[in-house]
């Protein structure tokens, strides 16, 4: 079962079906993929992938990423969560949890992130057990989400390159 | 997630469980394997993108791929199942299901993706009755042409996938 959680605007909670109209936008929007992966936008098919992973995570694992829903507009807005990427042992965000989180285009800009992240670790810190440790990797020009790490009490601990891009890779105690 | 249990004269076909991520792994790393399906043997990074989203199809759609165990062995030699992926090919086919299946090397030529096919339309029957479904399979993978054949699939469509030649069959409803 994948749990759900509120904060005071928005809803984390499991992806369904219907939400995959949401997430593929999201994936073929060039503001929100700049920063992810590849930094490119993901055409019907390989965000369907994706959107199964994020599906299977949980099963497999029993943790994940949840959907963010905007509480005023009833809207799925974006995704947080955890996740196993397997990374290679010489990444050095391998061997731990990895959090991550997208918001559409129109959602950026009003603290969303950081009131979802914090959502998160919450259930995290019971999930994971206290002081255990949590990273993520976020795209050196990536501003408003290195922001977010910051404020949610992330220190950046090294730097890493992928796809020939940059990125800083962040860590902290639950 | 309940994945429902399929057995055959000297098969079981099952979910996934982590234990099977080793093997699914290998099986995916090697290039006899992917010289029919992908092109290139997978990263460990890969597979285990691939094996989540085995998982989230079924947990998101209710059907999807099976684990295939030898029962002589009691080893995972392979999978194969039912897919809904939304593939960007032409002539597309979304919303109907797609039959596949891959196998060890070692364990090809015995008739295990034959006898996994006709169960897995055995079940596809009970479930959505005799619908069309169609398969995709690379004009130079003889050994899967006669596979499919024997299921009752005839080739209706040559195209290319992602670069590939690929041929596409159907099974028409009676």
């Amino acid at each position: 079962m994948i749990p759900r959680l509120e904060t005071p605007r928005l809803i984390l909670r499991a992806h369904a079906p219907d939400d995959f109209a949401a997430y593929a936008a999201d994936r073929a929007d060039a503001r929100v993929m700049r920063f992810i992966g590849k930094g490119e936008t993901l055409d019907a098919e390989e965000a369907f992938r994706s959107f199964l992973s994020t599906a299977g995570h949980w099963a497999l694992m029993g943790y994940g990423n949840w959907a963010v829903e905007e509480k005023a507009s009833a809207a799925r807005i974006g995704n947080v969560g955890f996740a196993d990427k397997k990374r290679p042992a010489s990444h050095p965000a391998h061997g731990a949890p990895e959090m991550g989180w997208a918001l559409s285009a129109p959602a950026q800009g009003k603290g969303y992130a950081r009131e979802a992240v914090a959502a998160a670790l919450v259930w995290a810190r019971g999930h994971f057990g206290a002081g255990s440790r949590v990273v993520c990797v976020i795209s050196t020009d990536n501003a408003a989400s290195i922001r977010v790490a910051q404020n949610s009490g992330f220190r950046q601990f090294a730097t890493a390159t992928r796809y020939g891009l940059g990125r800083l890779v962040f860590e902290r105690e639950l | 997630m309940d994945i429902p249990r399929v057995e055959t004269e000297r098969l079981v076909l099952r979910g996934h469980t982590l234990e099977d991520f080793p093997s699914f792994a290998a099986m995916w790393a090697d290039p006899q394997v992917t010289r029919y399906v992908g092109g290139a043997p997978l990263s460990e990074e890969d597979a285990w993108a691939k094996f989540l989203r085995v998982t989230g199809h079924w947990a998101l759609l209710g059907h999807g791929f099976w684990a295939i165990e030898e029962k002589a062995s009691a080893k995972r030699i392979g999978e194969a199942g039912l897919l809904s992926v939304k593939r960007d090919i032409q002539p597309s086919f979304h919303g109907v299901p797609e039959i596949g299946w891959g196998l060890l090397p070692e364990v090809h030529g015995k008739g295990y993706a034959t006898e996994a096919g006709h169960a897995i339309l055995r079940w596809s029957e009970e479930r959505f009755g005799r619908v069309r479904m169609v398969c995709i399979i690379d004009p130079d993978n003889g050994p899967s042409l006669r596979v499919a054949g024997r299921l009752g699939f005839a080739p209706f469509a040559r195209t290319a996938y992602k670069g590939d030649p690929t041929v596409i069959l159907e099974r028409l409803p009676l």
